[in-house]
């Protein structure tokens, strides 16, 4: 016999208890690690390859406020701009669908040409697009979640606009972070808008790093003091905006968070101390037998240790291959595109298993490190 | 002439705080025993036959005396020092035989040599043999609810002598033991002390039992009658 496999034997002595203590923590664990990557997910939004070239101006007052068309000859003037487009939010209900879950943009397509460059024509024609009014490009998820092919038709019913769009598929895009979206001609927006000469954003390319920060300044001159002021920044800076929104969900997220640790180690303290306290007096007959306090310290840490590790091995590993071979945009209707189980997350959580078994394994520890061989005997005869 | 004795018990006194209450276990109590002595010690309960037995086997502390065994004075030893030397000069037999039920026979007995520099050849060695010694060299994989009361008493014993200790302290042994398997645990530690050379030291309530020692010490309220 070795100490180690003294050591197994003992953890495993109620097979049923030691069971439950490891789902727990596994259960736990997963659920940790889920619920740590959500707050990832919704709070650090995935960064593409050209976001830090792509500048999008917005009315300074508020998104929801339109900008004036007529600022486009303005901004192509400024220095360092490779191409500029306007960029609308339509939101509109696909089909008879109650939520949908991917956007659609009026942009000018020549100029988006320079913008989408993350997103190569997978099928269909770019050119095709451009020369048709009322044609679209299609993100490459939306195709495959809804079963769509090139030359099909595309309804939406508006919401944020009085008007209902027809879309024929003309070209599908594929790798940019986000392969939901819909663009379509700005020229179509304004026909069935009654060409009221506004846009939502502006949407632009700088030459290079170098320049953006120059020409998100200079973007914000040229319009300082007009009645419709603008507010540029780079596309990452942009998105920081939305999340800032989901602020209140990532502290309930970490509240959650907070909570299952807590009662984890609940869990887990009241395992351990039931396990040691029923054998008080074999401790006692090991510390009579010549064990030593830190002998026993030893058992008791590496069985509560042991224990924690493997269910949180489970938990982690679990979650960690559920969440990378499913389809978490299937799973949420399209409002997660990905939900990526980081090395560090892993890390975190494997750290919050290792530490949880530590603790749970000092106070029974502590009480038999105190406990007389006379009184161990006693306590259970 | 007599050789030195192998345990001296030196004006040694045991108070216990109950409550608010002092209670003496032991009263100044001084006595010799000499090396493969079978002593038995009687007497009625709260005599402070046990807490004598304890003291002495350092799992214990006494109020005030000494206790030397082979001339090291147990009460001077640190809590380390005190469980090193239980593990190489104690071997233990209690009544309610404390063997681990996790592990067989032969495990629980080589459980004190996991502390010693013994390889695991040489553990297996000695468990074997101590538990030949005992009689259960067949029951070496037995688990002990796979043995009878008498049989896992053995073990104990065998788990006792493995590190070959010079004092045997036994806790009323044959307390959970039926006649036949308490006669067969005496005649183990009678041969002990008499052929192995083993001090012996045992609490018991049982007169038969008693019969089985060299010497039998009465203790009444705290101290030593006869």
């Amino acid at each position: 016999m070795t100490v180690f496999g003294f050591i197994l034997k003992n953890a495993l002595r109620n097979t049923r208890r030691a069971l439950l203590t490891i789902s727990s923590v596994a259960v736990s664990s997963a659920l940790l690690v889920s619920l740590m990557t959500l707050e990832r997910e919704l709070t650090v939004p995935p960064e593409a390859e050209g976001a830090s070239l792509r500048i999008i101006a917005r009315n300074k007052v508020s998104l929801m406020q339109p900008l004036p068309a007529k600022q486009l000859s303005a901004i192509q003037r400024i220095p360092g701009i490779v191409t500029v487009t306007p960029f609308t939010y339509f939101g509109g209900l696909y089909e008879n669908e109650e939520f949908t879950s991917f956007a659609q943009f009026a942009v000018d397509p020549v100029p988006f040409q320079s913008i989408i460059v993350d997103g190569p024509v997978i099928d269909g024609s770019y050119e095709a697009w451009v020369k048709n009014r009322t044609g679209c490009l299609v993100g490459a998820d939306t195709m495959k979640r809804y079963n769509l092919k090139v030359g099909d038709q595309m309804r939406f019913r508006g919401t944020f606009y009085p008007c209902d769009l027809d879309l024929k598929i003309e070209a599908v895009y594929q790798g940019t972070v986000d392969d939901r979206n819909i663009f379509f001609h700005h020229k179509l927006l304004d026909e069935l808008t009654g060409d009221p000469g506004t846009v939502g954003t502006w949407y632009l390319r700088a030459e290079s790093v170098e320049v953006a920060d120059r020409v998100i300044q200079q973007v914000n001159d040229t319009f300082a003091n007009t009645s419709a002021e603008v507010r540029a920044e780079s596309e990452r800076a942009f998105q920081m905006g939305f999340v800032s929104m989901w602020g209140n969900v990532s502290n309930l997220i970490r509240g959650v968070n907070l909570v299952v640790v807590f009662t984890l180690v609940l869990v887990a303290v009241s395992t351990m101390s039931m396990a040691v306290r029923e054998r008080f007096r074999e401790l006692a007959v090991l510390k009579a037998l010549g064990f030593q306090r830190r002998d026993l310290f030893g058992f008791i840490l590496a069985e509560g240790f042991g224990l924690s590790v493997i269910g949180g091995a489970v938990g982690i590993g679990g979650a960690w291959a559920f969440w990378t071979f499913s389809d978490i945009q299937q799973m949420t209707n399209g409002f997660l595109i990905v939900f990526e189980v980081t090395p560090r997350i892993v890390g975190m959580a494997a750290a919050v298993a290792s530490v949880l078994g530590v603790v749970s394994s000092i106070g029974p520890a502590i009480s038999v490190g105190r406990m007389s061989v006379v009184e161990g005997l006693k306590t259970l005869d | 002439m007599a050789a030195d004795p192998i345990v001296q018990v030196r004006d040694l006194s045991k108070l216990y705080r109950q409550g608010d209450i002092d209670v003496t276990a032991l009263n100044h109590v001084s006595v010799d025993i000499q090396p493969a002595e079978f002593v038995v010690l009687m007497g009625p309960s709260g005599s402070g036959k046990s807490t004598l037995l304890h003291i002495i086997a350092g799992i214990d502390r006494p109020t005030s005396g000494d206790v030397l065994v082979q001339g090291i004075n147990v009460g001077n030893l640190s809590e380390s020092d005190l469980a090193t030397w239980r593990n190489q000069y104690v071997g233990f037999v209690f009544q309610s035989f404390n063997l681990i039920p996790v592990l067989t026979a032969a495990e629980n007995v080589e459980l004190p040599l996991l502390l010693t520099r013994l390889d695991r050849k040489s553990r297996k060695e000695q468990v074997q043999a101590a538990l030949e010694l005992v009689g259960l060299g067949d029951r070496l994989h037995h688990r002990p609810d796979q043995l009878s009361g008498g049989q896992q008493q053995r073990v104990a014993i065998a788990r006792a002598l493995v590190t070959d200790p010079v004092l045997i302290v036994a806790d009323e042994p044959t307390g959970n033991l039926d006649a036949k398997s308490a006669s067969d645990v005496l005649d183990i530690l009678r041969s002990l002390s008499s052929r192995s050379g083993k001090t012996v030291i045992m609490v018991t309530h049982d007169p038969k039992a008693a019969g089985y020692g060299t010497r039998s010490l009465h203790l009444e309220k705290g101290e030593i009658v006869a």
